[in-house]
């Protein structure tokens, strides 16, 4: 070993040793958060996402220009992390080669792929900086982002790449005995270009890149713990830890403990929010996807996913000092908390709860879980939320239905249809093999009332055994937990569950997606588990049997339809074609025109997350754009398959166009009913 | 200082009403209660005066059956401190005789502010605050719109048509507490949780001699459905004389 390697050896265990507490203040940060979240479960699916959102990129790929330039500076990373590895252990032992180790194809194999891959990189990271450099990419841009950092990493790696093939091919020139065009064609290649160098000038320039490169390596890892570009360390752990793509149905709030002794409940500040969040806030990458297909933030509304976890982050840093000086004399000045110190009440509120940032993240960060959770402190801690909806939460208290009607009415809109009641039914001594929970919007809305009445019918027509609560439903409880009010929706949800018992009922059908997101995925939390049937599931199975009697001439007026996906059936429970296979069967030559945002990508309505029950005077309304869009299909008829939905394109579509109507799919069915 | 409210239960107003079998009364059987909108204001005002002076005490009182007590621990959710229910089983329609029992419990309790609703939104007699004044022998001021407390003074503002009334009186005193002056907060969980441990007392009513009794309920007729005469300049001679000679408006 020469007074070099050893110096080299130094270096490495000092960078290393400073990389290593870095990491460890960083896991430090991490566990100031909520540690009840435990993610050591489902091994099999979490390697499964990483394996396939992580290694295969399969989220960045969403993207058709980014996607493959990010997948090659990735892969490229990995490959080259393998030579990176041998170059730092033979910095210290000369003698150290792979070649050793391997079979001779495997050793040429290797060192090929070494320089096509630095190749490769050096291009897309050239790419890349002009990308950054020439075009000002909307979602790139954002007040919260940190723009010259990634033009400082981008050169960093293209450095990097450089000198790794400077110091190769000085060393082919320096040691004409080294070279060979079957081990590292490209750096023999450049050899060539390079040996008009006198050799001992070729081995001052190879020892001069060599150490380039050994500092370069040794200071970009250092450097990440301090930028965005922390994500090349923690989004792959994030990607495995995440419960986004699963395990798990999507979508589901966190059960909370109300009896839980505690003051705190949902989260004012970064300690309060699970470690998992706060791991994202390391994780995000600021590549603005989230905030780019926001139906808030693309209205013009402060709403920003990605600020919010560009905030946990920042917040985190600033209040893990604090929280570690307290007590120790030397404090560091209190900041503001997340909540009115980085995040307003107004970005908050904006949230339509609709999922497609956490769809399209593609490090699989759960941004809507730190707006549910503020919420969450917003509602049961500070009793803070827009005035507008303390009528609705009042009246799903009073009458169990976010509007005043009177909850003896809910089953109104059955009379004459000879639909019975469960009540009915038991006192009978009978029961019925499906419930058919029919919703508040179903039961008390007049434009819902008739794709209830539709749907009834259809079922009716095929021979299905069903019954409903009438007056014993109450609403399903997901606008107050979407609105952070656990404390009504809990009650709600308790009193279904409880009704849901007296009966028995296994099988529930229902036509509004938030009740069967509640009733099938979160309900569970409270003891109810039930087999939750869709009524575009439903109506595409029970045509498929051929069960729904039909009449046989095509549909008169329509037959260009254009399918809004609603994010409750889609994005939480991944129903896309049902609803599209339902419309084609009714309407065996309609033609179905696909809007530009549409299945996992589809816009919201704008209802979600109680956004019903607000105003909406920030920016553009959600529903216009979306009416906008529907109708630039040039559509003849948007069919929806949620009452929300219904609402929202109806209104802005009827100011726009009163000749193109919004049907529910159970309507089109209903209408060709023999 | 301390605050005295007194908090009715009264039934959710968008429930369908259907008269008991006794025609006294309304049949309970579906309907949801909760405070009467103005007994919220009065509880928010209350508890807003304590929670700027940093100091001072919130009673909230309630005359009925145990069920009162639901309501109450609303009122203690909201930030009241203690709570009184003056148990009493069977209904009372007259406002004397509720407020004699008020009275009796609010005589010793050295209040310095009495608030009560500028009237029940149910049963809408606008009586008790005034009778419980009377019967303490304090001032009163009746359905007010703005409220200040300042220095052993009631300052208060009564809204009339298209004029107000400025209203001083000393304390201790009676108001009572018109819309416009607060909303009822929204009750946190910590509020509802830190209510199951406020002191919630049971006494019996000292209701007073009943000096009218309630005969009867009704609820009024069904109204008849409209009329369709015909469309257009046509019809106007039709709508003219049957505006004249059946409905005699003109
Ligand atoms: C459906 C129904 C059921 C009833 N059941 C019972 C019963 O079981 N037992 C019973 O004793 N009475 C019962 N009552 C009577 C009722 O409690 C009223 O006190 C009484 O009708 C007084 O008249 P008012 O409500 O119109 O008062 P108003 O004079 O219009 O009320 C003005 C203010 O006086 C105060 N106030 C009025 N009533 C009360 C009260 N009860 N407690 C505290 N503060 C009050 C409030 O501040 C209120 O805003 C019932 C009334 C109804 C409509
Ligand atoms: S859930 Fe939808 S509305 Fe909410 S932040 Fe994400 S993208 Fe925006
Ligand atoms: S949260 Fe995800 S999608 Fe949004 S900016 Fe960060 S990495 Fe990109």
């Amino acid at each position: 070993m020469t007074a070099s390697n050893g110096l080299f050896a130094l270096i490495v265990a000092v960078a290393a040793g400073f990389f290593a507490s870095n990491v460890q203040r960083l896991v430090g940060y991490l566990r100031l958060g909520r540690l009840d979240d435990s993610r050591w479960d489902n091994v099999p699916r979490r390697l499964y996402n990483l394996a396939t959102i992580g290694i295969f990129q399969r989220k960045i790929f969403r993207d058709g220009i980014a996607g493959p330039m990010h997948a090659a500076i990735f892969w490229g990373f990995c490959v080259l992390t393998v030579g990176t590895s041998e170059f730092i252990v033979r910095g210290i032992v000369p003698t150290f080669t792979l070649a050793h180790y391997l079979p001779q194809w495997a050793y040429r194999f290797y060192q090929n792929s070494q320089d096509l891959w630095g190749a490769l990189v050096i291009g897309a990271v050239a790419f890349a900086l002009w990308r950054r450099l020439t075009h000002r990419v909307k979602r790139l841009q954002g007040a919260e982002t940190h723009a010259n950092d990634p033009l400082l990493i981008l050169s960093w790696i293209g450095l990097l790449m450089v000198t790794m093939f400077l110091a190769e091919s000085f060393e082919m020139v320096a040691f004409p005995q080294h070279a060979s065009p079957y081990y590292r064609p490209l750096s023999y290649a450049l050899a060539n270009v390079l040996s008009f160098v006198p050799q001992d000038w070729a081995a001052f320039f190879r020892s001069l890149n060599w150490w380039s490169h050994g500092l370069l390596v040794l200071g970009f890892l250092n450097y990440l713990p301090y930028s965005k570009h922390l994500h090349v360390v923690a989004s792959l752990p994030n990607v495995y830890l995440s419960n986004t793509s699963g395990p798990g149905q999507a979508g589901v709030m966190k059960y909370m403990d109300l009896e839980a002794e505690t003051e705190q409940f949902g989260a004012k500040d970064v300690e309060h929010l699970s470690w998992k969040s706060l791991l994202d806030g390391f994780a995000c990458t600021e590549c603005g996807r989230c905030t780019a297909v926001c139906p808030a933030n693309t209205t013009g509304k402060l709403l920003s996913p990605r600020k919010i976890i560009v905030n946990v982050r920042e917040r985190l840093e600033q209040r893990a000092l604090e929280l570690q000086t307290a007590g120790s004399g030397r404090e560091t000045a209190e900041g503001r908390p997340l909540l009115d110190g980085f995040i307003s009440e107004q970005e908050l509120w904006a949230c339509t709860t609709c999922r497609a940032c956490v769809q399209e993240c593609p490090v699989s960060i759960d941004q809507l879980s730190v707006i549910l959770e503020m919420r969450r402190n917003l509602v049961l801690g500070e009793s803070r939320f827009p005035e507008e909806v303390m009528p609705a939460f009042e009246s799903m208290e009073q009458r169990g239905s976010p509007w005043a009607f009177d909850p003896g009415e809910r089953g109104k809109w059955a009379d004459g249809l000879d639909i019975p009641t469960m009540a009915e039914l038991a006192e009978r001594g009978e029961t019925a093999d499906i419930l058919y929970f029919v919703g508040c919007m179903g039961s008390f809305d007049d434009r819902a009332k008739k794709t209830t009445v539709a749907f009834a019918k259809i079922m009716k027509a095929a021979g299905v055994n069903f019954a409903i609560l009438g007056r014993e439903e109450k609403c399903n409880g997901d606008p107050a937990r979407r609105m952070g009010n656990e404390y009504l929706y809990q009650m709600l949800a308790r009193e279904n569950v409880d009704t849901l018992a007296k009966y028995h009922v296994r099988t529930i059908v229902t036509a509004c997606p938030h009740c069967m997101h509640q009733l099938g995925n979160e309900y569970p939390q409270f003891g109810g588990h039930y087999d939750v049937i869709h009524h575009s599931t439903f109506i595409a199975h029970l045509l498929a049997q051929g069960r729904v009697p039909l009449r046989e001439e095509l549909h008169a007026a329509v037959s260009t339809f254009t399918y809004h996906d609603s994010c409750y059936l889609g994005r939480y429970n991944q129903i896309y074609d049902a609803p599209r296979e339902t419309l084609k069967r009714a309407l065996p030559v309609v033609h179905l025109v696909e809007m530009p945002r549409s299945g996992d990508r589809g816009l919201c309505c704008g209802a979600g997350g109680g956004r019903m029950w607000m105003e909406e005077s920030e920016g553009k309304r959600i529903n216009a754009e979306r009416a906008e869009e529907a109708l630039a299909t040039g559509a003849q008829a948007v069919a929806v398959a949620c009452p929300f939905c219904m609402t929202m394109m109806r209104d802005s579509i009827s100011s726009r166009d009163e000749s193109v109507p919004v049907y529910d799919i159970a309507e089109v069915v209903a209408e060709r009913l023999g | 200082m301390k605050l005295a409210v007194c908090i009715k239960r009264v039934p959710d107003m968008e429930g369908r009403f259907k008269i008991a079998s006794s025609g006294t009364g309304i049949d309970e059987a579906g309907l949801k209660f909760d405070m009467s909108d103005f007994d919220g204001y009065a509880a928010e005002v209350a508890i807003q005066i304590t929670e700027k002076l940093g100091a001072g005490e919130v009673t909230v009182i309630s005359l009925g059956p145990d069920v009162v007590q639901e309501t109450l621990r609303k009122a203690l959710s909201m930030g009241a401190h203690r709570a009184v229910q003056l148990k009493h089983d069977a209904p009372v329609s007259d406002g004397l005789a509720i407020a004699t029992a008020l009275a009796a419990e609010l005589k010793d309790g050295g209040y310095d502010l009495i608030l009560c609703g500028r009237m029940a939104v149910d049963t809408q007699n606008r009586s008790t605050g005034a009778f419980v004044a009377e019967l303490l022998g304090l001032p009163v001021i009746t359905a007010i719109s703005q409220l200040n407390v300042d220095g052993g003074v009631v300052k208060a503002r009564r809204e009339l048509e298209g004029a107000y009334e400025l209203i001083e009186c000393p304390l201790p005193a009676v108001v009572t507490i018109d819309e416009g002056i607060a909303r009822a907060r929204y009750p946190s969980l910590k509020g509802i949780m830190a209510a199951k441990k406020k002191p919630l007392e049971v006494k019996p009513a000292q209701v007073g001699a009943v000096t009218y009794q309630l005969e009867k309920m009704e609820l009024p007729a069904d109204r008849a459905a409209g009329r369709i005469i015909g469309e257009g300049k046509d019809a106007v001679p039709e709508l003219v004389r049957l505006l004249k000679e059946e409905a005699k408006v003109l």
